[in-house]
């Protein structure tokens, strides 16, 4: 440390680690309760550390297929949704922000328009066009609705929008086609955006849940929220099962973003200037 | 040129069918008595006369606005008070803060409702036990009319911190230092800088935080579906749970369809309002 610290920022570092904490605080407490007996979760007076550290619940959660299997198929669900997505979107901010083509005007506004239809408002129409489809309790209902994202193709383009143009012609005189230069040379240099949009994506399908408890009623393709809620429901006196399946439900985005904070904080910045 | 349209195919035809055709079909539902089973017959205004009519879509409305009062000022205050303090924080312990707090945004709404409904638990439940210590009886948190909107307030107020607070923060941070110094030359105080220069400067942040914020809480589902049920006495009913519970409940869904779309205008009202609140307030332009 050098120097002698403010009495401002003295207090500001007491405040900042207190509301940290308390921010904090129910997350820890979940995990850590994960590995208390059931009468202990609850048990009163308060406690925060177990009396003893057990294993239990999660050999309770693993005894069988379900949650392992509601966790990998919603990661593999969550996983293409978010390629898928990052395909589609990109490509078509790469052709709203680079090349010319008729009615060009018409389909912008035909995409961005949709960014001010609130999902709830068709979310019943889109359970009966999908119904219709056939599509009820299979994965692609899960994934293909929510992939095509205005809000995305509307980043994305800005991000396009700025990039130089000499490149870009550069390659065209080489004779590669615009497609190939989109693939090779915007997809590599678009690894802020992508990874702001593709993060949102992944939290959004991975936390999903109204969508999944209308659409998916077979067990065996539950999602893990669904999943997570049927237990509260089917087993609300296993408190420190519940508590397990919630900390292993809750892990896979922290760690996502734990991994990619830096870009998210950044990516904050940019959002909230606009 | 083809490539652009074959590039612009996938989107435009995900979007057709999973966007443009439920809103046209939710409109053409609408005015029919419709159902997976029978007939569909025209009914006109009716659906809309009978929401319209129905206190019960009303009070759903009511309480979507109540939970903004109770989630939208006190997340956008706290947060805003918070991200003055963030801003005097530096190198490590700064990004330690500012990490931190952004991870129960991460968190779904059915995780954060699990562990609050375990919070809230009569018997061995955290709430109990701290207002025990102050001497207060235990509450049934979310069973009593008077506690179960704050109950799944707080949960809201929570998810939501983090990253209200990093956007104030990124709005701060983006006022210049030369203007509080220039303003400090002619012997400003603490509050005439706030008033004359942050707020101001806030204005499109602080305009971003209340319509995003509002949106989202109206349309507000896990939370009340988890921990509530939309009780006691429908006090929770939040409109989109109401919408989802008549989905369930009623075979024809001209009528649910109806109020969705009621609720759709009703949303885009209000955060058009919101706007011009903001944006007529010629006092402080610069």
């Amino acid at each position: 440390m050098r120097g002698k610290l403010s009495a401002s920022q003295v207090i500001a570092r007491l405040i900042g680690l207190a509301v940290t904490a308390v921010s904090l605080f129910p997350l820890f407490w979940m995990a850590v309760a994960g590995f208390k007996t059931k009468t202990e979760v609850l048990g009163y007076p308060f406690r925060f550390w177990p009396t003893k550290w057990i294993l239990d619940n999660y050999q309770v959660l693993f005894q069988d297929w379900k949650f392992a299997r509601s966790m990998l198929i919603t990661f593999v669900g969550a996983v293409i949704f978010t390629l898928l997505g990052l395909a589609v979107n990109s490509m078509a901010a790469y052709a709203f922000a680079r090349l010319e083509f008729p009615l060009k005007r018409l389909l912008w506004v035909y995409v961005i328009m949709t960014m001010f239809i609130p999902s709830m408002a068709i979310l019943i129409p889109s359970y009966i066009v999908v119904a219709k489809l056939g599509m009820l309790n299979t994965m692609a209902v899960l994934i293909l609705p929510g992939v095509a994202a205005a809000f995305a193709v509307f980043f994305f383009r800005q991000f396009y929008l700025n990039m130089s143009n000499e490149m870009e012609e550069a390659a065209f005189m080489d004779g590669a086609n615009r497609f190939q230069i989109y693939l090779y040379l915007f997809l590599p240099l678009s690894m802020p955006p992508f990874v702001i949009i593709g993060i949102g994506s992944f939290l959004g399908y991975w936390n999903s849940f109204i969508w999944p408890i209308m659409t998916i009623s077979n067990e065996d393709l539950f999602q893990i929220m669904q999943l997570l809620a049927y237990f509260r429901g089917e087993r609300s006196t296993e408190t420190g099962v519940i508590m397990a399946g919630s900390t292993l439900a809750a892990l896979p985005t922290i760690l996502l973003f734990l991994f990619f904070q830096r870009y998210i904080i950044q990516g904050i910045r940019i959002t909230g200037m606009k | 040129m083809k490539v652009a349209y074959l590039m612009l195919t996938p989107i435009v035809v995900l979007l057709t069918i999973f966007v443009v055709i439920p809103l046209i079909y939710a409109m053409y539902v609408s005015f029919y008595q419709w159902s997976f089973y029978k007939e569909s017959v025209f009914v006109g205004w009716q659906n809309f006369e009978r929401v319209w009519n129905d206190s019960k879509f009303w009070g759903s409305i009511w309480v979507g606005i109540k939970f903004v009062f109770y989630t939208v000022p006190a997340g956008f205050i706290l947060a805003f008070l918070f991200a003055h303090v963030v801003k005097l924080l530096q190198g490590k312990l700064g990004s330690l803060v500012k990490t931190s707090i952004y991870v129960p945004n991460v968190v779904s709404g059915v995780v954060a409702s699990i562990i609050f409904i375990f919070i809230y638990d009569y018997q061995g439940g955290l709430a109990n036990y701290l207002i025990s210590l102050l001497g207060f009886e235990h509450q049934a948190w979310t069973s009593d009319m008077r506690t179960a909107m704050l109950s799944i307030a707080i949960p809201a107020v929570w998810l939501g911190f983090g990253y209200t607070t990093l956007i104030m923060l990124a709005g701060l941070n983006d006022i210049p230092a030369s203007y509080y110094e220039a303003a400090e030359i002619d012997g400003a105080g603490w509050w005439t800088k706030m008033f004359y220069i942050t707020i101001p400067m806030m204005k499109n942040v602080f305009l971003f935080v209340v319509v995003t914020g509002t949106v989202g809480a109206i349309q507000q589902f896990d939370l009340p579906y988890m921990m509530t049920g939309g009780g006691p006495l429908n006090t929770t009913m939040t409109p989109n749970l109401f919408i989802f519970n008549h989905f369930r409940g009623d075979p024809y869904l001209g009528y649910t369809i109806a109020s969705a779309l009621l609720l759709f205008l009703i949303v885009g009202f209000i955060s058009s309002l919101m706007f011009r609140a903001f944006s007529s307030d010629k006092a402080i332009d610069s």
